[in-house]
Parts: structure tokens; sequence; C-alpha cells
């Protein structure tokens, strides 16, 4: 069997650079809340590959952790996404500044 | 009753928390019983204090976190003992002359409390212990400007607190730096003076340390140019704030010299005499001056603190017992004779709502009483043998005078500057002609005030003539302190100047 | 004996004590009395103590407890009573006890009458420290004590207001008594210098254990020690430059005057030197330098004295004037005989100025000699003391101050001084002139107090008696010289003087006998018959205006030292103190406060900056990361 490491991990920088593209440019909640799921998934994609790589299991448990935590930090943002909606109206990120200092 | 130092030190505090419960009506009675009685537990530590012994004294020692070594650990010698007693009188005092009529019972409670910080602060023997106590002093203080002050005391309170705790935090940082050498060399951690007495410092890491724990002190004591917190917090602070901050909590900073930077850093102590002097020197000549320019009575007193508050310094790096032990009378003397100062200005601010000089004049003819006591107040207050000043004063300067004689003479212009603004004040307020008619319907000293200020007029003359029973505890352990120095000390410049004095004192 | 010393010292204590208990109450006679009762207990103990000591010979000592023990530093309440101190014990005690009778007169209408006693005998009893104790810091008490009663006596009518230097040279009671005050301040702080180098040379503060071992010391230390002392000295006997508070201490009330101002407190400085002769006969150059100052001052002194016009300043400066003799002949090493000219002036300037207060009395407080005038007639018994006062100041025989200033000008002449000798011979004319002076402008001539509306009047009979003993001592204590000599030198060096000087004694008494009886002469000759006065030139004669304002000395003090240093505090307080200490704090704490106030900016509200931000962060700590991972 061939060692494909080095490309997933390669996979997996990509995925988490248009992720990370995502978070700095788009400016709707929504948008974010994509991208942010895809650097996670982009990180669960390097556990996996280091951890076959390795033979260590734990690095497959913590991608496992990883996609029950996402899971639920979905179910509660996407709520909250709702609420925010819901109160004003918009999901744009710059007419959200209400935290200025 | 082996435990009096806990006592002393909790018996407030519980009273404190009682005197939350206890009516407006009697909370006068209150404070005045338990300020009372604190003094007389602290009176009656003095007679069961062995003065033939050096040493600590009355010591406790609980462990409290074992594994860094900190405990609660209290004891005192002759050098902590009469600040402790002085702190207890002051207080005592304090709550008998009040005069707030406002929300008395929570200015009682927080002077109670203000009176464990200031016990346990000259008390304490384990560092962590001390500072705690050191950094609590801060809070009631600063409440009590705060709340009783005059137009700008919020200004004046923060100042107060944040320079000083930004003093002492930098003194912090020497304080954990000290443990961790100790840790290094033994293998232990412990936060106990009397267990780093015997530690031997480098004199690298010993200049280092010196400066961070003199900026703590310095700014607590305050020297110049880190005073101008003092004139702030006194213009504003309510008389028995001003008491209290002038007769104790400045004692803290110059006490801490004694205690830490001379014993610890003995040979860093000796190197840097000259800077640390040369400032004592200016803040005595500089703030002088000052002093002689206010045109507020109660700014020339907080003036004239820190112009004698430099001669404590004086004494203290005198590095030979003369001086130290002058210094420690110095305390004393300074925190009895400003204390009543302060009061006595209170009293008059009391009735006619201004402290400014030019208000005043001619009112030893409707106030003979009070003039009385505030010329016998000044004239102790300018040195003047047979008053409590003249000794603490002179040995300072006799002390200093073994290691520089060109910068005691320099210092000893005290002795004249501080007539020129005292004789002053008393010029401009009692003497020529009545010429206020404002002044004229003033009443003489009240039976409260007199009761205040008539055992401080008797604690002049009294230890003016004979300040054996004072002197000799300090005197002890002064000597023990010395010989621990020049024992400690590495460098060839620190043996040769601190002297320990021929004879050996009682316990050789 | 010891019972004797301890009333000798303590009775002025439990007198001003007394005295103090009814301090605020209104004028009670018993005070009065009882005051002088104890004043004179302490005479009669004084006396007791000379006659034992004439008889035995030997000093008495009495240890009260200890004072200051720290270190090495060893201080007791000792006091010993010698040969030097009993006299100078005699000499204070008299005096004390007759102005203590007189003041019941003097002060008789005054509302703080009872307050007056208890400053008076505290004054005695400081004094009494000051010249009992056997040791230094023992003399620092009384000498600082003496300080403060006479700041409180010059300064005793405190309620008058400031006048310009116009109106009152000495501008008010209560300046004047802190200008006293504080030159002692400075002139203190000489002395505690010389008490310092004493105790870290020679580990004690005793005198006798001081003198025996003063030979130990380098030359140049002694010196050291000496000028130091010296320094001292100068200002309670108000030497050049510290001398201006002396005339400006006459606001104080005229016995006051008599006894602090005249006849003991600014003798101190004198009792100092002769005390400390074992060292000052070691360093005849600073001996020499004593000297000098001391003839300089007396000649100055006179100077000043020639032309005022104010009848207690006249005196005043010749206090001045003849405390510069008693340092000459100190200075010189004639030690007995300046402690001789000490007690001898003591007893007649004491009458001078009591009965200078009689003529206040009088004149209803009018101090301007040109307003008085003719006094003789009803003022006989004042004019009859302060004549023998005067003859005595002059040195005319057999009046005291004619043995004891004579043997000074021998001793300057025998030295070889020539020129001291020279200054203080003239010095001698223009004491009997000026002195005279007053004698005739307020005794003789025309009644020129009419125009002020006075009614003079002779003191109270009991006043009149009170003076008696002074005025005894002015004229007999000259006969006792041969006795005084025998008695001190027990305890001070002898002096001898030369065959050379033995000879020349008769010729040089002649010379200046003459020189005084020219300075009366002339004085008879100029105001005798009445005043003319010279308005054109009193106002334009340069020398007289010079002599007339103290050569402008009060001025030029008031221009280089106390305006500047006024000027100078106001800028250390206003310039340094608040613009640039608390500036600078405040700074650090508005610095703080607007770099907050600049980064709050970044705190927009809005998440994707706050994202953006966080990336850059991370790249950051990235690269950080690397370089670290490369360097090592």
């Amino acid at each position: 069997m061939t060692d494909l490491t080095t490309q997933y991990l390669i996979l997996s920088a990509i995925l988490f650079s248009i992720g990370l593209a995502g978070v700095l440019r788009r400016k709707n909640l929504l948008m974010l809340f994509f991208a942010t799921e895809i650097m996670l998934n982009a990180t669960n994609v390097a556990f996996a590959a280091i951890s076959v790589h390795l033979g260590d299991l734990s690095g497959q448990m913590f991608a496992l952790f990883i996609i029950a935590v996402a899971a639920s930090e979905v179910a509660v943002g996407l709520g909250l996404l709702i609420l925010i909606y819901k109160k004003y109206g918009t999901l744009d990120l710059d007419n959200l500044s209400i935290m200025k200092g | 009753m082996s435990n009096i130092l806990t006592v002393l030190i909790f018996f407030p505090l519980i009273a404190a928390i009682l005197g939350l419960f206890v009516s407006q009506k009697s909370i006068r009675v209150y404070g005045i019983t338990v300020a009372a009685a604190e003094f007389l537990l602290s009176l009656w530590l003095w007679m069961s204090f062995d003065t033939n012994e050096a040493g600590m004294q009355f010591v406790e020692k609980l462990k409290l976190i074992p594994e860094f070594g900190i405990s609660y650990y209290l004891g005192v010698d002759g050098i902590s003992l009469f600040i402790v007693i002085m702190a207890t009188l002051m207080t005592l005092i304090g709550i008998i002359a009040l005069s707030v009529k406002e929300n008395l019972k929570n200015m009682i409670i927080t002077l109670l409390f203000l009176e464990v910080a200031m016990v346990g602060v000259f008390v304490s023997l384990d560092v962590i212990l001390f500072y705690v106590f050191w950094e609590f002093s801060l809070v009631p203080m600063l409440y009590i400007i705060g709340a009783w002050g005059g137009d700008k005391r919020l200004y004046a309170s923060i100042k107060f607190f944040i320079y000083t705790f930004a003093g002492s935090l930098v003194m912090l940082v020497g304080i954990l730096y000290v443990a961790y050498a100790y840790y290094s060399t033994t293998g232990v951690w412990s936060f106990s003076l009397t267990d780093w007495y015997g530690l031997i410092l480098p004199f690298s890491v010993q200049k280092y340390l010196f400066w961070a724990f003199f900026l703590g002190f310095a700014i607590k004591v305050p020297m110049v140019p880190f005073h101008t917190w003092l004139p702030y917090a006194h213009g504003q602070a309510p008389t028995v704030g001003s008491v209290i901050l002038a007769a104790v909590l400045l004692k803290m900073g110059s006490y801490g010299f004694v205690r830490f930077s001379l014993p610890l850093f003995p040979d860093a102590s000796v190197a840097y005499i000259t800077p640390v002097v040369i400032i004592a020197i200016i803040m005595i000549i500089y703030t002088a001056m000052v002093a002689y320019a206010q045109k507020d009575m109660k700014q020339v007193i907080a003036y004239s603190s820190i112009s004698h508050m430099g001669i404590i310094v004086l004494g203290t790096f005198a590095m030979n017992v003369e001086g130290i032990a002058g210094s420690v009378f110095q305390m004393l003397s300074h925190g009895i004779v400003s204390g009543a100062l302060f009061l006595l200005v209170g009293a008059i601010y009391d009735r006619r709502h201004t402290k400014l000089l030019s208000e005043f004049g001619g009112i030893a003819k409707v106030m003979p009483n009070y003039a009385t006591i505030f010329v016998i107040m000044t004239m102790a207050s300018v040195g003047l043998p047979l008053t409590i000043g003249f000794i603490g004063e002179y040995l300072s300067l006799l002390g200093f005078f073994k290691v520089s004689p060109l910068l005691t003479v320099i210092a000893g212009t005290s002795i004249i500057l501080g007539a020129v603004y005292m004789l002053s004040v008393v010029k401009k307020t009692f003497f020529g002609p009545l010429t206020n008619p404002e002044n004229e319907k003033l009443k003489d000293l009240s039976t409260k005030e007199l009761t205040a200020l008539i055992p401080l007029v008797a604690i002049v003359v009294w230890l003016g003539i004979y300040p054996k029973p004072v002197l000799g505890p300090i005197n002890n352990s002064t000597k023990a302190l010395v010989q621990l120095m020049h024992k400690k000390s590495i460098t060839p410049k620190a043996q040769e100047i601190i002297l320990v004095s021929k004879d050996k004192g009682v316990n050789k | 004996m010891e019972s004797y010393v301890y009333i000798a010292l303590f009775a002025p204590l439990v007198s001003s004590l007394f005295a103090a208990l009814f301090a605020q109450k209104p004028k009670v006679q018993l005070v009065g009395i009882a005051t002088s009762i104890l004043i004179g207990a302490a005479l009669v103990a004084s006396v007791i103590l000379l006659l034992d000591i004439e008889e035995t010979g030997k000093a008495v000592s009495v240890n009260l407890m200890d004072w200051i023990v720290v270190g090495d530093l060893d201080t007791k309440f000792g006091f010993t009573v010698d040969q030097v101190t009993v006299i100078m014990m005699t000499v204070v005690t008299l005096i004390s006890t007759v102005v203590h009778v007189y003041s019941n007169y003097y002060m008789e209408s005054d509302k703080s009458f009872n307050r007056f006693f208890s400053y008076l005998s505290a004054f005695v009893f400081s004094m009494m420290i000051l010249v009992m104790s056997d040791n230094f810091l023992g003399l620092f008490i009384g000498w600082e004590g003496v300080g403060v009663c006479s700041w409180l006596l010059i300064g005793f009518w405190y309620h008058k207001k400031d006048e310009t230097r116009d109106v009152n040279p000495s501008i008010s009671p209560s300046w004047a008594a802190n200008e006293a005050f504080i030159m002692n301040r400075i002139a203190d702080l000489g002395m505690l210098v010389g008490i310092f180098l004493i105790y870290w040379n020679l580990g004690t503060l005793k005198y006798t254990e001081v003198f025996a071992h003063i030979g130990d010391l380098s030359h140049a230390m002694l010196v050291g020690i000496g000028i130091a002392l010296f320094i001292g000295a100068m200002g309670k006997s108000a030497q050049f430059p510290l001398h201006t508070w002396l005339a400006d201490a006459m606001e104080g009330p005229t016995p006051v005057s008599a006894l602090i101002h005249a006849a003991t407190m600014v003798t101190a400085g004198v009792y100092l030197v002769i005390r400390a002769n074992p060292l000052y006969s070691q360093i005849p150059e600073v001996g020499y330098g004593i000297a000098v100052l001391g003839t300089f001052v007396a000649i100055f002194a006179a100077s000043m004295a020639l032309v005022n016009r104010d009848l207690k300043r006249v005196i005043a400066y010749s206090t001045l004037s003849q405390l510069g003799y008693m340092f000459a002949a100190a200075g010189l090493g004639a030690y007995w005989v300046a402690l001789f000219h000490l007690a001898a002036h003591a007893a007649f300037k004491a009458l001078l100025f009591i009965g200078a207060g009689n003529v206040m009395h009088a004149m209803h407080d009018e101090l301007d000699m040109f307003k008085m005038g003719g006094l003789k007639k009803v003022m006989g018994w004042t004019f009859l003391y302060m004549g023998i006062g005067s003859l005595a100041l002059s040195g005319i025989y057999p009046f005291a101050g004619f043995f004891s200033k004579d043997t000074i000008l021998e001793v300057a002449f025998n030295e070889h001084t020539y020129g001291i000798w020279f200054v203080l011979w003239l010095t001698a004319g223009l004491t009997a002139f000026y002195s005279f002076r007053q004698v005739f402008l307020v005794f003789f001539g025309d009644e020129r107090y009419h125009e002020i509306g006075a009614h003079p009047h002779e003191a109270k009979p009991y006043a009149l008696w009170a003076m008696a003993p002074l005025a005894i001592a002015a004229v007999t204590v000259g006969f006792f010289k041969e006795d005084f000599v025998e008695f001190v030198t027990k305890f001070l060096p002898e002096y001898e003087m030369s065959e050379h000087t033995e000879h020349m004694v008769v010729i040089l008494t002649i010379i200046t006998t003459l020189v005084a009886l020219t300075g009366i002469v002339v004085a008879y000759l100029k105001y005798a018959k009445g005043l003319k006065r010279d308005l054109e030139f009193e106002q334009n004669n340069k020398i007289y205006k010079l002599l007339y304002n103290q050569y402008y000395i009060p001025v030029i003090y008031d221009r280089v030292f106390a305006k500047p240093y006024k000027e100078l505090s106001d800028i250390a307080w206003k310039e340094i103190d608040m613009q640039v200490v608390d500036a600078s704090v405040d700074g650090i704490a508005k610095f703080v406060e607007k770099s907050g106030d600049a980064s709050r900016k970044a705190q927009n509200g809005n998440l994707s900056s706050y994202l953006n931000w966080m990336a850059a962060g991370l790249v950051f700590i990235t690269v950080i990361a690397a370089i670290a991972v490369a360097v090592q």
C-alpha cells in the first residue's frame, strides 16, 4: 500500500485555506459558519491521515470528537442565527457591530 | 496568653463585623470601647514583653500552604513593638476625636478594619502575610479619603491607591524572587522572614532586589520624587484619615527599610547609601522649602511629614546602632507629633471650615489652650531637647555623621528649615492682632478634643525626658539587627561601614 | 551638698510650673511673690554651694537618671558644680531673683502677669541646666531651652502687629522672636556638629572624660571641634554675622532684656568657650580668630550704639560690644578674665536695663531718648542706679568695669596683639561716650517729654530696693578680684602677665581711663545742656545713616536670604513640585489613559475584522515560532 499521507495533508491544507479565505472574506454569518465547518473538516482529514500514518487510533477518535462537537455547535449556532435574523433582519456582519468599544 | 498577637489582629476584625449590628446612636461608644480595649491589649503586650530579649517574641507559627512554605507567622521585637502600640493608640485617639457627622458607623467600622491591617503589617513575620496586610491597608484608607474627603477626594484617593499599589507590585516581584532564590539554595520553599535572614545573596542579585523593594517602600514613605500623592491625600482626607496616614501608614515604608532592605540586602544597602541618602537629603530640604511656601495649614504639616521622613531614611542608612535606633524612635515621635498636629488642624477646620493661613492671625488670644498645645507640638516637631522630637532626630543625624559628616551637615539644615516653616505657621496663625472678625468668637478646645490631645502632649514630654522604656528594647533589637547585617555582609565595604557597637547588648 | 544642687536646679522648675497653673487666669499676685521666693531659694542654694566649694575646693556631682542610652552612647542627666559652674549659678540666680522681684513692679498691670512669670522661671531652669550639666548633650538641652524661653519672652506681647522697618526696626515682637530662634538654630547646627565630632572621636560626651582625652586627637580634628563649638557660641552670644537678633530682641519686656539678653543667656557662648578651655588652649590659632572676631564685634556694636536713639537698643549694642570683649579675653587664653568680666558685666548691665525699664514706665513705653531729658529731677534713684551702671560700663575706678575691662586690655597688650589692644582701647572710649550720651539725654538737659504729654514718676520703692544688690555689686565686685582669681584658677588655667606688662600696667590703666574720661566729657559737652539736633546732618551724612541703619545688615539679610528663600520656596512648590514632579506622575496616568483610548478603536464590533486580526495574529505567531525553531 502506497503512503498517501502527504496527499491527504495537502488536501487538508487546501480545504483549510478555502475555509480560512471564506472566514476572512465573507460577510454573511451563515457563510462564515460554512467556512468554519470546512476548516474543521480539513483538520479532521489531517487527523485521520496522521492517525493512519502513525498507526495510532487516538487521532481518529479525536476526529470523531470534532464531528460531534461541530454537530452540536451547528445545532446551537444555527438556532442563534435564526434568532439574530429575527431580531435584526440581517446576517451581514458589517451591520451587526453592536459590540463596538 | 501566648497567642496575644492573633488576638490583637482579630479582635478589631470581629469587633468591626459585630459593629454592623450596633445602632447608629451607640456606635461612637462602641468604637471607643473597642479601640480602647485593643490599646490596652497592646499595652499588655508591652508589659509582658521581655525587654532583655533582642529577638522575636510571642512567636506564633501555623502552616497555611506548606508546599510553598507560606505560613501564618507572627512575632514582635523591640523595633515593631512600639509601632504596634502607636498604631492602636492613634486609632483610639482618632476615634475619640472623630468629628464626622454622616455615616459615622461606616467610618468607625472602616477604622477598625484599618487597625487590623496596621497591626498585621507590623507583626507579620511571613512575607506573604506581610504583603497581604500591606495591600489590605490601602482599602480602608481609600474608602476613608474617597467617602469623607474634600472636593477632590476621588482624584486624591485614586492617586493614593494606584501610586502605592504600583510600587508594591514591584516589591512583590522582588519578594517572589527572594523566595525563588531561597528555594534554589536550600531546596525548600519558605516565605518566613527569619529563614530569609539566613540567606546570603550574591551582590549581583542583591542590587536588583534592593531597588525592587526600595521602590515599594520609597513610594510609601514617600520619598521624593514619589511623594506627590501625599499632599493630595492629606489635603482631601478627613482629620482622622490624615492622623492615621501620617502616624502609621507612612511608617510602613520606613519600617520596611529596617525590616527587609537592611538585613536581607546588607551589601546592596551599603553600596547604595550615597544615592539613597542624596534622595533623602533632597527630600528633607526640598520639602521643607515647599512646606514654607504653602498657604494651607494642613499642607504645611503634610510636607513637613515628608521632610521628617527624610531624617528617618537618613538614620536608617547610617548602618550603625545609633542611627537605626534613632530612626525607629523618630518613627514613633513623628507619628505622635504629626498625628497631634493634624488633629489640631482638624480642630480649627471644624470651627472655621477653612485651613488657609491667611484667614487666621492672633487666635492665641481667643484659643489659649489650643495655642499652647500647638506650640508644644511645634517645638517637638522642630526637635527641641526634652521633647520626643529631639531624640530621634539627634540620633539619626549622629548615626549618619559617622558615614558622611558633609552630608549630615547638609541634612542637619532641617533643624533650621523646620524652625522656619513651623514658626512661620505659628506666627501667622496665633500671633499678631486679631483682624478677622470671624475668628473673634472661636471656642477653645472642647473636652473631647482635649481628651484626644492631652495624652499625646504627655507622651511628647514623657518620652522626651525619659525615653529609656522605649529606647531600651529598640536599642537591643537594633544591636541584634546590626550584628546580623555585619555577619551576613560579604563585600569588604559593607564589613567596614556596618558598625557593630562595642557594647554587644544583653544577650551576647 | 547634693540637696543644694537639686534645690538650685529644680526650684526654678517648680516656680515655672506653679506659675503655669495660673497661666490663663487674670493676675494673681501670689504668683509673682512665690516665684520670686523660689528663685531666691535657688540663689541661696547657689551661694551655699559657692561657700562650700570655696572651703573644700571639690566639685559636687549628682547623677539624676539615664537619658539617651543607645549603641555606645550613654548620656545621663548628670550635673557637676565646680568653680566655674558655681560662679555662673550665683550670677544667674542673683540676677534672676532681682529680675523676678522687679517684674512684680514692671508687669503689675499686664494682663498676662502669671504667664510672664512662668516663662521667666522656665528660662532660669534652662539656664541652670546649661551651666550645671556635666556633659555636652546636657548643655545642649539648656542651650535650646533658653532659646525657646527667649522666643516665648521676646514674643511675649504677641498681639502687636507687624510694622515696616521705618516705623519699628524690629518689625514686631513675634517677628523678632522668630528671627532670634532661627538665627540661634543656624548656630546650633554648628554646635551639634561639634558634639557629633566629639562623640565619634572620643566615644563620650562627658566633660571630664572628653577633656582628659582631648590630647589624643589630631590637631586638625581639634580645630574642627573648636570651630564647630564656637559657631554654636556665636549664635547664642550674637556674634557677627549672627548678631542682628539681639537688638531686635529688645521687643521683649524690659526685665527679659535685663535677664536674658544682657546678663545670662547671651553669655552662654562665652561660658562654652571657658568651659572648653582645655580644647581651646590646644588650638591657639582658633583662639586668636575668636579674639579677632570678638574685637571686631566690640567696635562694630559700639559704633552702632553711638547714634541710636532707642534707649534699649543702645544698651543692647553695648551688650554686644561687651560680649566681644569677653570673647577677646577668652580667645587669647585668659579664661578667668573672661569669666570675671562676664560676672561683672552681668551685674551692671542688668542694672542698666532695669533702670531703662523704670524710665520706660515713667515715659509710658516711649523709647526715643530724644523725647526724654531732665528726668533727673523726678527719678533721682533711677538716675543714681543708671549712673553707677554707666560708670561701671565705662570702666571708671572704682566700679566693676574698671577692673574687668582693664584686665582684658592688659591681656591683649601682654599677648603682643597690639591691634586688638588698640581697637579695644578705642572701643572703651566709644563705650564711655555712648553710655553717657544716654545718661545725659535721659536725665539732663531740657525736659522734652512735655511735648509728648508724659508725666514721669519714680518707680515704686520695692522695685528700687530690688535694684540695690546689683548696684552694690557693680560698685564692689572689682575689689574681690584677687579672691575671684584664687577661687576660679583652681579649675581654670592661670594667666600670668609678663614682667614687661607688669611694668606697663600703670601706664595702660591711665591711658584707658583717659580715653574713657574723654568719652564722658565729649558726651557731656554735646548733650548735657540740652539737645541740639542737626537734622541736615542726620539726613545727609552717609556715615550717620550707615550706623543708624545698622550698616544696613538687616536689610541685606532680608534681601539676600529671607526674600530669595521665600521666592525659591514658591518656585519649588509651584514650578517644580506641581509642574514637574506631580505633572509627570499625572502624565504617566494620562499616557495610560490616552493609549487605552486610542486602542479602543480596534474594538469596532465587527466580527469579520476581528477574525482578520485573529488570522494575522496566528500568522505572526507561526512566523515567530518558525524563526525560533530555525535559530535553534
